[in-house]
């Protein structure tokens, strides 16, 4: 059970441009640099994540994308879900787009399923990107201490 | 997508159903074939993987079949899952140890995420046990009240 490098790139490549934010907008050029994965394929990402609302961009020269939200508003639970879908290890607990199976009701493990579903919906509900950027600055300033007493 | 492989789902379900009609006693694959509606040529193949990991036992001969070699109490769904699925994680085992830099993104976001995904997953699955999913199922089937009035 895996999530996809549509999820993983992409959650890395949000996390980046939170990074870089006070830099201004930031061009999709600089993000696959620092991610080191081809432009088109992170422009294929951000689209999705615009069209949900998760950034937004502004043309020209000076043009690139930001957060559309505080990083605080963000969790990482909404990124997946619009790169990957729903958490879900089995296609018929999907909310609305249950796949038809005889044996739904009478199933000896669907609820497992559901239980996974839950549990990795709870757990990356709970993550804001704001968390992630404090761990992020917390390694990094402990990093740059380690580097200056040496 | 966060997806169990179909020998996952078949085989957790044929253990539910071996431990249901069981009794203690083996039970042959072809009716459990029946019951769940999965080929007897795979689940020949879920079952060879399951006894060479110790978790079923079979028998020879006209009255043949699989038993389960411990109580169900004792099985963990985790267990069931791990000998089928390999090791329950919900990122690609190549790219996941790939960064050395612990001050980076994708180290920022392992750290924070997925290990947390995939410690939060297998702590679910260990508490589950096939004896629980076997009650639910005879009680969702009404297989419980039939043994009380026999």
């Amino acid at each position: 059970m895996k999530i996809s490098t549509k999820g993983r790139y992409g959650l890395e490549a949000l996390l980046d441009l939170a990074i870089h934010s006070s830099e201004g907008h930031i061009n999709i050029k600089s993000i696959a640099e620092r991610c080191g994965k081809s432009e088109a394929y992170i422009l294929q990402i951000f689209l999705t994540l615009r069209k949900a609302g998760l950034v937004e961009s502004i043309r020209g020269a000076q043009g690139g994308y930001r957060l559309a939200k505080e990083p605080a508003e963000i969790t990482v639970g909404d990124i997946l879900n619009v790169l990957e879908g729903p958490l879900a290890p089995v296609a018929c607990i999907i909310p609305d787009t249950k796949q038809p199976c005889d044996r739904y009701e009478n199933c000896a493990t669907r609820a497992v399923w559901e239980r996974i579903m839950d549990c990795l919906n709870n757990v990356v509900n709970a993550i804001t990107i704001a968390d992630l950027l404090k761990n992020y600055r917390e390694a990094n300033y402990r990093q740059a201490d380690l580097e200056y007493y040496l | 997508m966060v997806k169990v492989s179909t020998k996952g789902r078949y085989g957790l379900r044929a253990m539910v159903d071996l431990a249901v009609y069981s009794n203690g006693d083996h039970v042959a694959l072809y009716s459990i074939a029946a019951r769940q509606g999965i080929s007897i040529n795979y689940l020949e193949q879920v079952f060879s993987i399951l006894k060479k990991a110790g978790l079923v036992r079979s028998v020879k001969g006209a009255g043949g079949g699989y038993v389960l070699s411990g109580s169900p109490a004792t099985l963990k769904v985790g267990t069931i899952l791990r000998v089928l699925e390999g090791k329950l994680s919900v990122i690609d085992e190549k790219a996941e140890g790939a960064e050395e830099d612990k001050t980076g993104v994708q180290n920022c976001i392992k750290v924070n995420v997925w290990d947390k995904m995939n410690k939060s997953l297998n702590e679910l699955v260990d508490t589950i046990t096939l004896e629980e999913l076997a009650e639910n199922y005879k009680k969702m089937r009404g297989l419980d009240t039939i043994m009380y009035y026999i």
